[in-house]
């Protein structure tokens, strides 16, 4: 049974027909074509899918896409503004916190809801924000720098 | 060397703002017109023939394309890792064959238009298992009378790999004293953030075109055109951004056979993409096993004799187990000198899941044995450990186990920093309370290129634009490293240019040069001489060419920063202008192919790290690393830290949590998944502090760089191990140490 829902992706209004079962991560992939959002494990166990509903961060791959409906869904895409990019994701390159770059879509995302409620995290409130975020490559020093780093612009 | 200009600095990677904006293409984010979605069925028995098959009812499924099972796949013997006809892998892989020989195998395929079809079809598919006993575990594999797993009755792999130097028994009867003692070994997974993905189409010619998270894309090419049936010209795989792969992705794992082949069968594109736990049922672990280890001292530490026996459990298939046996076990050569050497080492069938390559590919295993031996001994002679491992060191000159002389003196550089760093010994604390610390150290040594287990070779092309820019085409593949960011700064370094002005096209079989993958911590090692001697050609191209405009002998020109220059004149002439097209004429093509065929490097690396150990909970807690690594020459220093932080993250994984556990009842796995597999997160990582030196360049690597990849997991095993051993007078002869380990070792001694 699909159903039509209603959501504002990266500040644009868009109808889409999902089956009932569908997870936001599935509709954001294969029906808006945003493929940014990672699925590493798609049982909210990993955090690569991490997406920002109305603003709140989210595994996406825990959230069906009927629930959503009516909601406002920030991705990786939708962060950097006229071919800039955001303080966080020009951060994650100039400090190495992004190697094979699979985690990096969802930890941004979970940093900025972190900056976005708290701008100013010591570095054990960072450790603690991304904790469900696995970063396989990084040990975490280099992107807890760049979250620190972004922070203090 | 010190006028490098982009060497050694930490360029912007050209490969992190897709990465960061979520543009960068995996293998995973292609989707085609038509493309249909695969799914495996899985074997729910350990060991067992296929009595029978029947998929009638999941190909009646409506939206079902196509069913794949051992009746209809072609029957063709492969090698289970794309590296044919090397001594490191084995040939004793079907696509899908009468018999499984793990829980978790896969027996059939199905692709449908959905991937919820496809399941559905699964579920349909009816397997009748004719159960055979089962070894889950080396011992039970080597008993008389086990069940044959392949052909051969003794379950080995392969003959057992014998190293033998001096004489051993004269060297124990030298010793002081002998240190012997048997070292158990988990079974890490790499955990890589992509799951393995697929996706194949063939056209109207019989071509077909794969996407794949490989790191081994041209061998990946060879194995399908040869188990296909077609030639390599009509095979492509591409592989653009990869999510991790640490080694293991250099195996195939049936699917992308069943891939291709469910293609073909259906006439559309097929996308089969592994769920998290067929990472863990159809992927690659490290190889689980034992390492007894005996050796000799004298009173003033000397090593007299070496004796091993390093046996491993390859699962249910040999994949890379020939060639982590061998590494492994040659490793025990070196290290800590030792003339008197007697090793032998073995890798076991079973039926469990697959062991592969995983970074440290053996040396994980032996040196966790031999570093934490090194550290009893220290305790008998009452020598610190890091001036006992000092005294050992291999040095300049000393044969490493690749059969090189060792260059340079990289070990005893590292440990001498690292006691600097650390203002070693550390003073003892008392270790009394519930929560003591300790600290420890532990060395290391690691091979650049796989040599001579096999025979490398690293391809380049270098093309210089009509504007002055070059393309690097390269073959080596980019697995989140920055590896083609180091290739790039090789290109711009040699000619002369500026890092910008170097583009690099990789990722396309049909288009760059020949590579043999990405592995072995080899790719800037290997990929990257091989992009400079083709850069050297190009330059002097470049340079015979702009000796006419500048009416000077090629012999007497420089270039910097993109400008050519008289040595000792104030005549120049910008590589731009000395390449562009002139009255009409286009410009002249400058292009080179270099091939470089690398023996051995090797890089050290010692590791110094406190733990704190909650002796009520058994809690260990890594507070600090300082890792003093020897690479040679460093390219990217953010990029050569970020692998160092991240072996780190993952050898403290595998030391303390990491361990993929098989039901010994019935083979079923007990843990596929990141709830249950656990690796270290944000909160568990320590500070660390990464020290990298240049003081052993080799001259097989370019500008003296050697690899950094798998070594910083190597190290930090044992040094955590005798961290434990310093915090509570508990010395473990295993990894992952878990909590109960603690708490049971801590009631043992508490009840004596």
């Amino acid at each position: 049974m699909s159903k039509t829902i209603t959501l504002t992706i990266n500040g644009e209004r868009c109808e889409l027909a999902v089956e009932g079962y569908r997870t936001l991560l599935d509709t954001l992939r294969n029906e808006a074509g945003l493929t940014g959002t990672k699925k590493g494990c798609d049982v909210g166990d990993c955090g690569a899918c991490t997406v920002i509903l109305d603003g709140k961060p989210v595994c996406s791959c825990l959230v069906l896409a009927a629930e959503a409906d009516g909601a406002a869904v920030q991705t990786i895409e939708g962060l950097g503004k006229n071919g800039k990019l955001h303080p966080l994701q020009e951060s994650f390159v100039r400090y190495g916190g992004a190697q094979c770059g699979f985690c990096t879509p969802g930890m941004i995302m979970m940093a900025k809801a972190l900056l976005d409620a708290n701008p100013r995290p010591s570095e054990e409130e960072i450790r603690f924000a991304i904790a469900g975020n696995i970063c396989r490559c990084t040990g975490y020093t280099k992107i807890i720098e760049a979250i620190q780093a972004a922070a203090e612009e | 060397m010190s006028d490098l200009s982009v060497i050694g600095t930490s360029v912007r990677r050209p490969d992190v703002p897709g990465k960061v904006t979520g543009h960068a293409r995996y293998a995973g984010d292609i989707a085609l017109p038509g493309m249909l979605h695969a799914k495996i069925k899985r074997s729910t028995i350990a060991h067992a023939h296929i009595r029978r098959i029947d998929v009638s009812r999941a190909a009646a499924l409506p939206g079902v394309r196509a069913v794949l099972t051992h009746e209809t796949v072609p029957r063709v013997l492969h090698y289970g890792s794309p590296h044919p006809r090397s001594a490191s892998v084995t040939r004793d892989q079907y696509i899908l064959d009468r018999k499984v020989r793990y829980w978790g195998e896969g027996v059939a395929a199905v692709a449908a238009e959905s991937e919820e079809i496809a399941e559905e079809a699964l579920d349909l598919i009816e397997v009748e298992y004719e159960p055979l006993p089962a070894a889950l575990t080396v011992e039970q594999a080597l008993a008389p009378g086990a069940p044959v797993i392949h052909e051969r009755p003794d379950n080995l792999v392969v003959e057992p790999v014998l190293v033998k130097r001096g004489d051993i028994d004269r060297g124990f009867a030298e010793a002081d004293f002998v240190i012997e003692g048997t070292y158990e070994l988990g079974r890490p997974t790499p955990a890589y953030m992509e799951p393995n993905v697929c996706l194949c189409q063939w056209d109207a010619e019989g071509r077909l075109t794969a996407w794949i998270s490989t790191q081994t894309p041209f061998m990946v090419r060879g194995i399908l055109a040869e188990v296909l049936g077609v030639p390599l010209s009509k095979v492509r795989v591409l592989v653009d951004h990869m999510g991790g792969g640490f080694g293991a992705k250099q195996d195939l794992f049936q699917t992308e056979f069943l891939c291709a082949l469910l293609a073909r069968e259906a006439g559309r594109p097929v996308r089969l993409e592994f769920t998290r736990k067929e990472t863990f049922l159809g992927g690659r672990s490290r190889h689980p096993g034992t390492v007894w280890l005996k050796q000799g001292f004298t009173k003033d530490g000397r090593i007299t004799a070496r004796q091993g026996r390093v046996t491993l459990n390859s699962g249910a298939y040999g994949s890379h187990a020939p060639g982590v046996t061998s590494v492994g076990t040659w490793a025990l050569t070196s290290l800590y000198r030792c003339d008197n050497v007697h090793l032998e080492g073995r890798a076991v069938y079973t039926n469990t899941p697959i062991a592969g390559a995983y970074r440290g590919y053996g040396v994980v295993q032996t040196y966790y044995a031999l570093d934490c031996q090194l550290d009893e001994a220290a305790e008998r002679l009452g020598i610190d450990a890091a001036e006992l491992k000092l005294r050992n060191a291999v040095r300049e000159g000393d044969l490493s186990p690749s059969g090189h002389p060792i260059v340079g003196h990289g070990l005893e550089d590292c440990i001498r920093r690292g006691r600097q760093e650390t203002n070693w010994p550390p003073t003892k604390a008392k270790q009394a309370g519930r929560r003591r610390r300790g600290w420890g150290m532990g060395c290391e040594m690691h091979g650049s290129s796989a040599y001579p287990g096999i025979k490398e070779q690293g391809n380049a092309t270098v093309r210089m634009n009509e504007d002055g820019t070059l393309q690097l085409f390269t073959g080596t593949t980019g697995l989140g490293t920055g590896a083609h960011t180091a290739l790039a700064q090789v290109v711009a370094e040699e000619i002369g240019v500026r890092f910008d002005d170097v583009s690099v096209v990789h990722g396309d079989t049909d288009v760059v040069p020949w590579d043999i993958g990405a592995f072995a911590s080899h790719t800037t090692y290997m990929g990257g001489r091989a992009a400079q001697m083709a850069a050297a050609e190009v330059r002097r191209q470049l340079l015979e060419r702009a000796a006419e405009a500048l009416e000077a002998a090629p012999g007497d020109l420089e270039i910097r920063q993109g400008i050519i220059s008289v040595t000792g004149s104030d005549r120049r002439i910008s590589v731009r202008d000395a390449i562009a097209p002139q009255k009409g004429v286009p410009s002249v093509q400058l292009v080179a192919t270099a091939t470089y065929r690398p023996t051995k490097s090797y890089s050290f690396a010692a590791h110094f790290v406190e733990v704190q150990v909650d002796v009520e909970t058994g809690q260990i807690d890594v507070l600090q690393v300082i890792a003093v690594h020897e690479i040679g020459r460093v390219i990217h220093p953010v990029a050569a830290a970020g692998q160092i932080e991240g072996g780190i993250q993952q050898g403290i994984g595998h030391t303390l949590t990491e361990d993929y556990v098989i039901d010994l009842k019935d083979g079923r796995s007990l843990n596929a998944g990141f709830v249950d597999y656990k690796m270290p997160l944000s909160m568990d990582m320590p500070p660390i502090r990464t020290v990298i030196l240049e003081t052993a360049p080799d001259p097989g690597g370019p500008f003296g760089a050697k690899g950094v990849g798998e070594d910083p997991i190597i190290a930090i095993g044992p040094a955590i191990a005798n961290a434990v051993h310093d915090a509570t007078g508990v010395r473990f002869r295993h990894y992952p140490i878990t909590p109960e380990h603690v708490v049971q070792a801590m009631k043992a001694r508490s009840s004596k």
